[in-house]
C-alpha cells in the first residue's frame, strides 16, 4: 500500500513537473479556414515553427469557410481573439476600424515586407493611416475561360493581352454564337453555383459593373445611392440578367465544374485563379486563359484573398508576427500554394510560378494584377455592402426589376453606414 | 330464382374484392414512390462514397449514374477513418459518440425527474412553472446563441465536452413530453406506492420510470438527433480537435474554391449509422409512443 502511494506521489510529481514545463510556454492561437489541405499543411507547418522554436506552442484554430464570420463574432464577443487570424481581404477595414487588427509592419521580416507586390500590400493596408494590417502569400483573379475547339468553331478571336481583351460587343456575339454552337450546352459558366453565401458575386461580378463605369459605391463620398443604381450599372446587370434570361449561363443548381466536366457542356468560364488546375488537368490543350472583357469605358478584374493579421488582443505580437513570416518563407507551405495554382502575393513565389509568369499559361491573369485590378471597396461598411450587393444580384437573376433591386440595395448601404455616423473617420474623408 | 341472387351476391363480391384489390395496388404503388424518394438520396449518398473521383461524383449528380458505381473503393473510408493527424475524422467522429452519450444520458435523468415532479410533486406553482417551461419551448436556439456563448467562456468552459454537453441537457420541449406522459399514468399507482410509505424519488425511479419507455425513447431519439446534428454551436464553442464533433469536422470538406465530395460522403455515410443504429434500437416504442399520444390526444 504504502508502495503504491509512493509511486502515486512520484507520478504525481513528474505530471507537475511536465505541466509546469508545459505551462513555460508561450502560446499562440491561430485561427483559420480551408480545405483538408490546407488544413493539413497549416498543421504542418505549425510542428515545423514549434521544432524551430521549442519554447512556443501554436495551437490552431480552425473554422469552416462558411461559418467564418460567425466563429469569429463569438471569439470576439466572448474576449477570445487568436493571437494570429485569417482574414478575406475585404473585410480588413471593417476589422481595424473595429480595433481588431493591429499594424503588422514591425512585426514581420523585412524581406518579406519588400517582396510583397502592389496588389499585396494594397489588400492588407487601411486605407485610413495607410498602414499595413495584413500580409498574405498569395493574392487572386479572375479570367476569362474557354475551350479552344467550341472558340474555333465560332471563329472567335483570342486575344493575346490585357489590352487585347474583348469588348461588350464582341463578348456578347461569341455567347450568341456559341449557344447555337452543338455539343455547347451554355455558352458561359459564370459559377453561379458559389451560391450567395460565398463572396464570389460580388468579388467576381462587381468588376463588370466598374468596367462598365460605375461601382458599387461611391468611393469618394461613400454614398451608395446614386451610383450602384445608376444606369451603367443598371445597364451592366441588365445584361447579365439577359445572359440569365437566354440560358446562356450554367444555373445556380448545376455546380461549379460545368466548364471542365465531361463532355465539357459550358464554352466559357468566368473563373477564378484556383479553377486553372483542375479546368487544364481535364481539357488539355484546349484550355484557352483569356483577360476579362471591358464591358466599358476600361477592363477591370478583381483582387484580394485570404491574408493572415495579428489582432490587438494578442500578448505575443512579436511570436505571432514570427509566425507569419516563418510560414510564408516555409518551403512546403509555398509547394502546396504552387500545387493549388495560387495566384502570387509575393514577388520571391512569382518568379518560383512558372504558371504565372512571362510565357506561362497564366499570365494573363499576373499581368491584369498590374493593369485592370481594382480591390473591393476598403469600407467598415463593407460586410453590409457585400451582403446587399449578393441579394440584389440574386433577386435580379431571378428576373427581378434591376433598378428597384439595385437602389434598395444602395438604400441598405447607406442606411449603414447613417447608422453608424459615416464610420469615422471615413465620413472626413469626402 | 336463388341461383340467380346467389350469383348477383357472388358477382357484388367479386366486384367489392376486385375494388379493394386495385385499391391496395395504388396504395402500394404510393408507398413504393414515398419510400423510394426517402430512400433513394440515402442510396445515392452510400454509391457516391464509393466513389474515388470528387469531380465524377458531381458530374453524375443530375443523372442515373448517381445511382451506380462501377468501380467501387473504401479509399474514402480509410482517408475519413484516422484516429490521429490534423484530419483526425476518427476522433470527431469518438467526440460525437462521446457527446451523444452524455446528453442523452443525463438528458433522460434531468428531464424526466423534472417532468416527475411538475406532473406529481407537491411543489408548489408547479402550474405556474409548467406555463414557463411551455413558453421557454417557442424561443428559438439561435436567438441566445450568443449570449450563452458569453456566459460558458466567462465560466471557462470554452473548447471542453462539458460545454457541448451541459447546455442542452435539460430542454423544455422533452420537460413537457415526460410531463405528460407521467400525467397521463393512472393516480392509483402514485398513491398505493405513496401508502406503503416510498418517497417519492422512489416512486419515481421503481414505478413510474420502468412504465415510461416509450417517452423515454422518443425523447432518446430526439435529443440523439439534436446533440449528434449540432453544428454551428460547436464551432462557437470550442477551439480545438480536442473535444469538436464530426459535423464540423465534415465542413473541411467544403472549402472556399472547392468541395471534396467523395470524402465528405463517405464522413457523411459514417455520421448516419450510429443514428440509424439509436432509431433502430427505440424504433418499437418511439412509434408506440406516437400512436399512443395520437389515441389519447
Amino acid at each position: 500500500m504504502g508502495k503504491r502511494l509512493l509511486q502515486a506521489l512520484i507520478a504525481s510529481a513528474a505530471l507537475g513537473v511536465v505541466m509546469t514545463h508545459a505551462e513555460a510556454k508561450t502560446v499562440i492561437q491561430v485561427m483559420h479556414q480551408g480545405d483538408p489541405g490546407w488544413v493539413t499543411t497549416y498543421g504542418d507547418v505549425a510542428k515545423r515553427f514549434e521544432a524551430a522554436n521549442p519554447d512556443v506552442d501554436v495551437e490552431l484554430i480552425y473554422a469552416p469557410h462558411d461559418a467564418y464570420n460567425e466563429k469569429f463574432s463569438a471569439a470576439v464577443m466572448s474576449k477570445q481573439l487568436p493571437d494570429v487570424m485569417e482574414l478575406d481581404a475585404p473585410f480588413l477595414a471593417n476589422y481595424v476600424w473595429s480595433g481588431y487588427l493591429q499594424p503588422i509592419k514591425p512585426l514581420i521580416d523585412q524581406d518579406i515586407l519588400e517582396d510583397m507586390t502592389e496588389s499585396n500590400v494594397a489588400q492588407g493596408t487601411y486605407p485610413i493611416d495607410k498602414e499595413l494590417y495584413a500580409v498574405g502569400l498569395t493574392d487572386s483573379s479572375v479570367v476569362l475561360y474557354g475551350n479552344r475547339k467550341y472558340l474555333e468553331a465560332v471563329g472567335a478571336r483570342i486575344p493575346k493581352g490585357v489590352d487585347d481583351a474583348w469588348t461588350r460587343e464582341e463578348f456578347e456575339g461569341y455567347l450568341e454564337k456559341l449557344s447555337k454552337l452543338e455539343g455547347v450546352k451554355w455558352p458561359i459558366d459564370t459559377f453561379r453555383g458559389y451560391g450567395i453565401k460565398t463572396e464570389w458575386i460580388t468579388y467576381a461580378y462587381g468588376p463588370i459593373l466598374q468596367s462598365a463605369g460605375c461601382d458599387l459605391i461611391d468611393r469618394k463620398t461613400w454614398k451608395s445611392v446614386g451610383t450602384l443604381d445608376s444606369d451603367p450599372c443598371v445597364n451592366a446587370l441588365t445584361m447579365m440578367q439577359k445572359w440569365v434570361k437566354n440560358g446562356w449561363v450554367v444555373p445556380q443548381s448545376s455546380g461549379t465544374n460545368q466548364f471542365f466536366a465531361e463532355g465539357h457542356p459550358a464554352a466559357l468560364a468566368f473563373g477564378g485563379h484556383w479553377i486553372y488546375a483542375e479546368a487544364a488537368a481535364s481539357m488539355k490543350d484546349d484550355i484557352v486563359v483569356m483577360p476579362l472583357p471591358k464591358f466599358g469605358p476600361k477592363g477591370v478584374s478583381p483582387n484580394g484573398t485570404w491574408i493572415w493579421g495579428i489582432t490587438t488582443a494578442s500578448e505575443h505580437p512579436d511570436i505571432a508576427g514570427k509566425f507569419v513570416s516563418f510560414m510564408l518563407k516555409d518551403k512546403q507551405y509555398r509547394d502546396y500554394a504552387k500545387e493549388d495554382s495560387a495566384y502570387p502575393g509575393l514577388k520571391s513565389f512569382a518568379a518560383d510560378s512558372p504558371l504565372y509568369n512571362v510565357g506561362g499559361p497564366m499570365a494573363v491573369a499576373f499581368e491584369q494584377a498590374s493593369k485592370t485590378a481594382i480591390a473591393r471597396p476598403p469600407h467598415p461598411a463593407y460586410p453590409a455592402i457585400t451582403s446587399a450587393f449578393m441579394g440584389a444580384v440574386d433577386e435580379i437573376f431571378n428576373d427581378g426589376d434591376v433598378k428597384a433591386a439595385l437602389t434598395a440595395a444602395a438604400e441598405k448601404i447607406d442606411e449603414d453606414i447613417e447608422e453608424n455616423d459615416g464610420y469615422p473617420p471615413f465620413d472626413d474623408q469626402q | 330464382m336463388s341461383d340467380l341472387v346467389l350469383s348477383a351476391t357472388q358477382m357484388e363480391v367479386k366486384r367489392e374484392r376486385s375494388a379493394i384489390g386495385s385499391l391496395r395496388l395504388v396504395q402500394t404503388a404510393c408507398i413504393l414512390v414515398i419510400a423510394l424518394v426517402i430512400v433513394s438520396p440515402l442510396f445515392m449518398l452510400l454509391v457516391a462514397s464509393l466513389k474515388d473521383d470528387r469531380f465524377q461524383i458531381l458530374a453524375d449528380m443530375g443523372s442515373f449514374r448517381a445511382f451506380w458505381v462501377s468501380n467501387p473503393t473504401l479509399s474514402n473510408f480509410a482517408e475519413v477513418g484516422n484516429l490521429s493527424g490534423e484530419l483526425a475524422y476518427g476522433r470527431y467522429l469518438l467526440n460525437s459518440l462521446f457527446i451523444l452519450a452524455c446528453t442523452v444520458g443525463f438528458g433522460l435523468i434531468v428531464n424526466s425527474m423534472a417532468g416527475f415532479v411538475l406532473a406529481w410533486g407537491s411543489l408548489r406553482g408547479r402550474a405556474l412553472i409548467l406555463s414557463v417551461v411551455i413558453a421557454l419551448y417557442v424561443i428559438p436556439q439561435e436567438s441566445i446563441i450568443m449570449p450563452l456563448v458569453i456566459m460558458v467562456s466567462r465560466a471557462g468552459m470554452t473548447d471542453t465536452f462539458a460545454v457541448q454537453i451541459v447546455p442542452w441537457v435539460a430542454s423544455p420541449l422533452y420537460i413537457f413530453l415526460f410531463y405528460q406522459f407521467f400525467a397521463q399514468l393512472p393516480k392509483e399507482l402514485f398513491e398505493a406506492a405513496e401508502m406503503d410509505g416510498a418517497s417519492v424519488f422512489r416512486i419515481y425511479r421503481s414505478i413510474f420510470l420502468p412504465l415510461s419507455l416509450p417517452a423515454l425513447a422518443t425523447v432518446s431519439i430526439l435529443m440523439g438527433i439534436e446533440a449528434w446534428n449540432q453544428y454551428l454551436w460547436p464551432i462557437l464553442v470550442t477551439q480545438t480537435d480536442y473535444a469538436r464533433p464530426i459535423a464540423v469536422a465534415i465542413a473541411t470538406f467544403f472549402g472556399q474554391d472547392s468541395i471534396y465530395w467523395d470524402r465528405a460522403m463517405a464522413a457523411s455515410v459514417l455520421m448516419m449509422i450510429p443514428i440509424l443504429a439509436l432509431y433502430l434500437a427505440f424504433q418499437r416504442w418511439f412509434v408506440s409512443s406516437f400512436v399512443g399520444s395520437a389515441v389519447k390526444g
